[in-house]
């Protein structure tokens, strides 16, 4: 960890392409995010420096406050940071306007939010390629097949979202995520609605998608069963990074975790 | 009640839409009420007899009830009767009164007020008063009322012609007269009365004697007293009656007006109930979770209802308020409607009663609380439990109720709509207005069955041209066909009975102009400007020079006049049977009927002899104010469209039957030879003292004929335009509505990479979708019904249904473009949300 917060000190004023961005699908450098509402201010982000390597599933964990879901939504440009920056691949997110975020989310990132992933008008197929509707573009044939067998949603296809189960649901966001082949895939609290099964389902598909085909994924979850699904637990606490574990296992995270409450 | 009241007034900012569609409908209400006030006022005003006027009248008898709109036709008294009057004890004084047609003509020779209330001339009275000036003394001298002179700069000394019957003069402007006095009149010139005796009337005779009672006896001793020395047929009355009289015949012959736009603003308001029904239920079904929760908690079925009601009576009385203000401003706005079609009232100053406040306000709550009716009820059926859960949009009632309930609206309503047209009911207009809202609204019910299917037809070309954001928006419009179906269906009214008007206008010109096309053979027609009878129509001078003029080869006149059959006013028309027929291409029954007509008889229209049972050859007892009775022998039946009349007589039977001679219109057709040019010159020298007559041929008759239907056209359209405006609100309200509960939706898709101007997109399709859904149904209806009322006005000569292709288009074509607009704002507020803000909303 200490090595990393390094790199992203020295790659401050860095020119665009470095070894740092070669590896990294997206980081963060001295990332600070203050939310003010009336007299009382809350730094909600500390001078966060992280950054997230390609073709790995990190987790990020931390206790309710502690930022964890700020930094995934400046990450992925939902939010924007109070000051210190944030990079997807060489993109600094902060030059861009509304328009350029809009097609870098589209184009590059994908979604998994805890929950109302889809629209409920559409069917499971039309949520699917629904980035790519809005691209103008058609998704590659062989590429949604094979999304759709590794989701298991083949006989759901032409179902709407009330129809579907919560896992199914968020199986079908999962495939709506990774059928542009986005640089990074974002998920908030995928599995917080769903039962231990259909999360643990959710949670063996996710990673697949990264062992299989080298997807980046970066996923905020409270849940040490979820994070030790991934290959590295980012902890978070009072919007400071404050530890890191690779290659988890679930009574580490539920350790670590005990130990951040403290 | 307190946590339920707070819950509605949460939803304040989304009811301001709905209490100004309230607001715009009861403007239309309390504007009608004001007009109407306003039209009675100034009628009253000017029918009441001024200040040193006469207590009585002395007049002959009418010898049937009048028209609509015009006083019964008297015959003049013998000025012979007015010694015996003021031989009378208890008689001041009395003077015989004359009263004509006195057109004034200004400085460039053309008619003042040609159109709409009549222009009078009479002789000096001791009621009338002068602003300025003096009473006319010499037979060179005229006064003028001041409105008249203020309006068109002339000031005393300047010369103005005067037109009168057959002929026309110029005189000296002496005085100015201070208002029009005891008649309702557009101008009015007075005479010396020997002079008014010339020039009005008729040597020897008065058209009244005014009496004026010695002071101490009552006018009606008076008139007791007055009444027992004249002759049969004589009469005195007190001028109390003459003036009740007076303003009676006004205000019927305005009298359909409130009732016309009475019928508009029920219009607007049963468009302004849909939205708010629509608005409420909306509300509600948001609501249903919280409503469910309070229901949980032991809110009554009667506490939460009463809590939506609340929420509609404080929509309807803030839309109602503001409705009846604006009545007063829209009142204004009415005025020059009315004008612009030639309504012209007597000048008067708007008023507005506390009833009229109370009725238009008393109608946007009522309606308002009825429409929101439904919703409170629907709003405490669903189980709490249920309700907590959240509640998927169904068809509400089972589609077969809905498939019953719509279609038995329907046929209830066209049966109505039927009796109405085909005159079997009671009260026509009522049972067309219930047929209409009835068919009106069993669609509405319908209309949720195929809105799916509707929507994905209508979206069909959006999507080939916008794209995803057209697809989603089409998918948001279909996934509650019931929202989007109502919403459409109040656009549906307005469109609907706007296409009607397009239609039967449409039908009326076609008709018109086939007829002329088919029927008219004259080269020329001369007829009066404006409206016929109330400028004098064309003097029989014109005829006779034209007569005498080489280059025309026949001279045919029409006259209209009224008569009784028992008792009962009729119109008919005066032709000339030796000529008219070479002007007018009528059907070979007609003609024959026409050959075989002289001076003592009559032709009756084919359908109306049949009502009566009458044949040719029998004797019709026809009425004239003039003559009394006379037995006219049927001489044939006739069936063409070109005659507007239900009977014909010849123009020896008018002249020996009627006081006033006057052509209605006179045709004209030229020698061989003279070109058109050359004829039109001719006739510009007969008619050239005569500013009020206008000469046209073949296509300016048909394009007179055609103006006259646009200019009822335009304010129809224009006041049925407020009821599609309130359905446009309805669309943004709506729409507005939606987007409040699809706020996470919003942010998803801004999330997962949709752009701006994609949202506003879809959301701007949602608008245009059921903008033109809306307005697709409503030319269906207006086809459907334009279809009914054109073939039920086939005996009123509209004999061809034409639907305006191009104009129903455009129409469909201009709800769009408005939905487009409609759905502009609420499209910027979705494009403005947060994305954060709007996934972490929670409805």
């Amino acid at each position: 960890m200490a090595l990393l917060m390094r790199t992203g000190d020295l790659t401050l004023d860095a020119p665009a392409v470095t070894p740092t961005s070669r590896t990294h699908a997206a980081r963060t450098v001295e990332a600070v995010k203050v939310y003010s509402s009336g007299p009382a201010s809350v730094r909600a982000l500390d001078g966060v420096s992280v950054g997230f390597d390609r073709g790995c599933f990190t987790a990020i964990m931390g206790p309710s406050g502690s930022g964890k879901s700020t930094l995934l939504h400046c990450l992925a440009g939902l939010d924007t940071l109070t000051s210190g920056r944030t990079y997807v691949g060489d993109v600094d997110l902060g030059a861009l306007g509304d328009k350029a975020l809009t097609r870098l989310r589209r184009d590059r990132l994908g979604f998994i939010f805890q929950a109302f992933n889809l629209l409920p008008t559409l069917t499971a197929a039309e949520n699917i390629t629904l980035p790519l509707a809005l691209a103008g573009r058609r998704p590659d044939p062989d590429w949604y097949d094979t999304v759709i067998d590794v989701v298991g949603l083949r006989t759901r296809l032409g179902h709407r979202s009330a129809e579907l189960s919560g896992g199914q649901q968020q199986r079908v966001a999962a495939a709506r995520a990774l059928v542009s082949r986005p640089e990074i895939i974002f998920a908030d609290e995928p599995t917080g609605s769903l039962d231990s099964k259909a999360g643990a389902e959710l949670l063996s598909f996710m990673r697949r998608a990264v062992d299989v085909f080298g997807q980046t994924i970066v996923m905020v979850t409270h849940d040490p069963i979820a994070a030790s699904y991934a290959d590295r637990i980012v902890f978070l606490a009072d919007g400071r990074v404050v530890g890191e574990m690779h290659d988890p296992t679930v009574a580490r995270a539920v350790d670590h975790m005990k130990h951040l409450g403290d | 009640m307190g946590p339920l009241l707070r819950g509605a007034l949460a939803h304040t900012a989304r009811l301001i839409g709905t209490a100004f569609a309230v607001a715009l409908a009861v403007t239309l209400v309390s504007g009608t009420f004001v007009l109407t006030d306003t039209i009675d006022g100034a009628f009253h005003r000017a029918a009441a007899p001024s200040e040193g006027s006469s207590d009585l009248v002395v007049r002959s008898t009418s010898l049937f009830a009048a028209q609509a709109n015009s006083l019964p036709e008297r015959e003049a008294v013998p000025e012979s009767l007015l010694a015996r009057v003021t031989a009378v004890p208890g008689v001041h004084a009395a003077w015989g009164a004359i009263r004509g047609y006195a057109g004034l003509v200004d400085r460039d020779g053309s008619a003042i007020a040609p159109g709409g209330l009549p222009s009078v001339g009479s002789g000096w009275a001791p009621g009338d008063v002068l602003e300025s000036g003096r009473a006319p003394e010499s037979p060179g001298e005229v006064a003028i009322d001041a409105v008249t002179a203020r309006r068109n700069g002339l000031v005393l000394g300047d010369r103005i012609r005067v037109l009168f019957e057959g002929t026309s003069k110029e005189f000296t402007i002496g005085g100015f007269l201070k208002a029009a006095g005891d008649v309702v009149a557009a101008t009015k010139a007075v005479f010396d009365p020997t002079t008014a005796q010339q020039v009005l009337g008729e040597e020897g005779k008065v058209d009244a004697i005014p009496v004026t009672a010695s002071p101490g006896v009552s006018p009606e001793a008076l008139r007791m007293r007055v009444n027992a020395v004249l002759p049969e047929r004589y009469e005195a009355v007190t001028s109390a009656q003459v003036a009740h009289e007076s303003e009676e015949s006004w205000t019927k012959a305005v009298g359909f007006l409130p009732t016309a736009l009475l019928l508009f603003a029920a219009v607007a308001l049963l468009v302004g109930a849909f939205l708010i029904f629509n608005t409420f239920s909306i509300l509600v079904a948001q609501r249903t979770r919280e409503l469910g929760l309070l229901r949980a908690l032991g809110a009554s079925r009667a506490q939460l209802t009463a809590s939506v009601l609340v929420e509609a009576l404080a929509v309807g009385v803030v839309g109602s308020v503001v409705g009846v203000l604006l009545g007063f401003v829209a009142a204004h706005g009415l005025l020059a409607l009315l004008e612009a079609i030639g309504f012209e009232l007597p000048a008067a100053s708007v008023v507005f009663l506390p009833r009229t406040a109370l009725a238009g306000a008393l109608c946007g709550v009522l309606v308002t609380i009825a429409a929101a009716v439904p919703a409170a009820r629907g709003a405490t059926r669903v189980s709490p439990v249920r309700a907590i859960g959240g509640l998927a949009d169904d068809l509400g009632a089972s589609r077969r109720r809905r498939l019953v309930g719509g279609s038995l609206a329907v046929v209830l309503g066209a049966g109505s709509l039927g009796s109405g047209l085909s005159g079997g009911a009671v009260s026509p207009v009522v049972a067309m207005a219930f047929g209409v809202t009835g068919i009106m609204i069993g669609l509405a019910v319908l209309a949720p069955l195929v809105a799916r299917w509707a929507a994905r037809m209508v979206g069909a070309p959006l999507i080939r041209v916008f794209g995803e954001p057209a697809f989603l928006g089409r998918e948001n419009a279909m996934r509650s066909p019931r929202r989007t179906a109502a919403t459409a269906a109040a656009l549906m009214v307005g469109i609907g009975l706007v296409g009607v008007v397009a239609i039967v206008a449409a039908s009326m010109k076609s008709s018109a102009g086939r007829t002329v096309q088919s029927t008219l053979r004259a080269d020329f027609v001369l007829a009066s400007i404006g409206i016929t009878g109330s400028s004098g129509g064309v003097p029989p001078a014109v005829a006779d020079r034209l007569r005498s003029s080489p280059a025309i080869a026949t001279v045919s006149e029409i006259r209209s006049g009224q008569w009784g059959l028992d008792g009962r006013p009729q119109s008919l028309l005066a032709v000339d049977p030796a000529t008219v027929t070479a002007m007018h291409d009528v059907d070979p029954q007609s003609a024959t009927a026409v050959r075989n007509l002289d001076d003592r008889g009559v032709l009756v229209r084919d359908t109306t002899a049949e009502r009566y049972g009458w044949t040719v050859g029998d004797d019709v007892s026809m009425t004239f104010a003039r003559t009394g009775t006379t037995r006219m022998r049927l001489r044939g039946t006739f069936s063409t469209s070109a005659v507007r009349t239900d009977y014909v007589i010849s123009l020896n039977a008018y002249r020996a039957n009627f006081a006033q001679q006057m052509d209605l219109e006179v045709d004209v057709a030229l020698a061989p030879g003279v070109t058109p040019a050359e004829g039109r010159a001719e006739i510009q020298k007969a008619v050239v003292d005569f500013p009020v007559v206008q000469i046209l041929d073949r296509s300016q008759v048909l394009a007179a004929q055609n103006a006259q239907v646009d200019r009822l056209l335009v304010p129809v359209t224009a006041l049925l335009g407020l009821s599609v405006a309130i359905a446009l609100l309805g669309i943004a309200n709506t729409l507005g509505l939606s987007i409040h509960e699809r706020t996470r939706e919003l942010g998803l898709l801004r999330a997962i990479g949709m752009a701006r101007c994609q949202l506003r997109s879809m959301i701007r399709s949602e608008a245009v979708i059921t903008a033109c859904m809306g307005s697709i149904m409503g030319v269906v209806v207006a086809v459907f019904f334009g279809w009914a009322l054109v073939t039920s006005m086939r005996d009123l000569g509209v004999s061809e249904l034409v639907f305006p292709v191009a104009q129903l288009v455009g129409l469909v074509a201009l709800a769009t473009v408005a939905g487009l607009l409609a759905g502009v704002l609420p499209a910027r507020r979705a494009a403005s949300l947060g994305i954060l803000d709007a996934i972490g909303h929670d409805t």
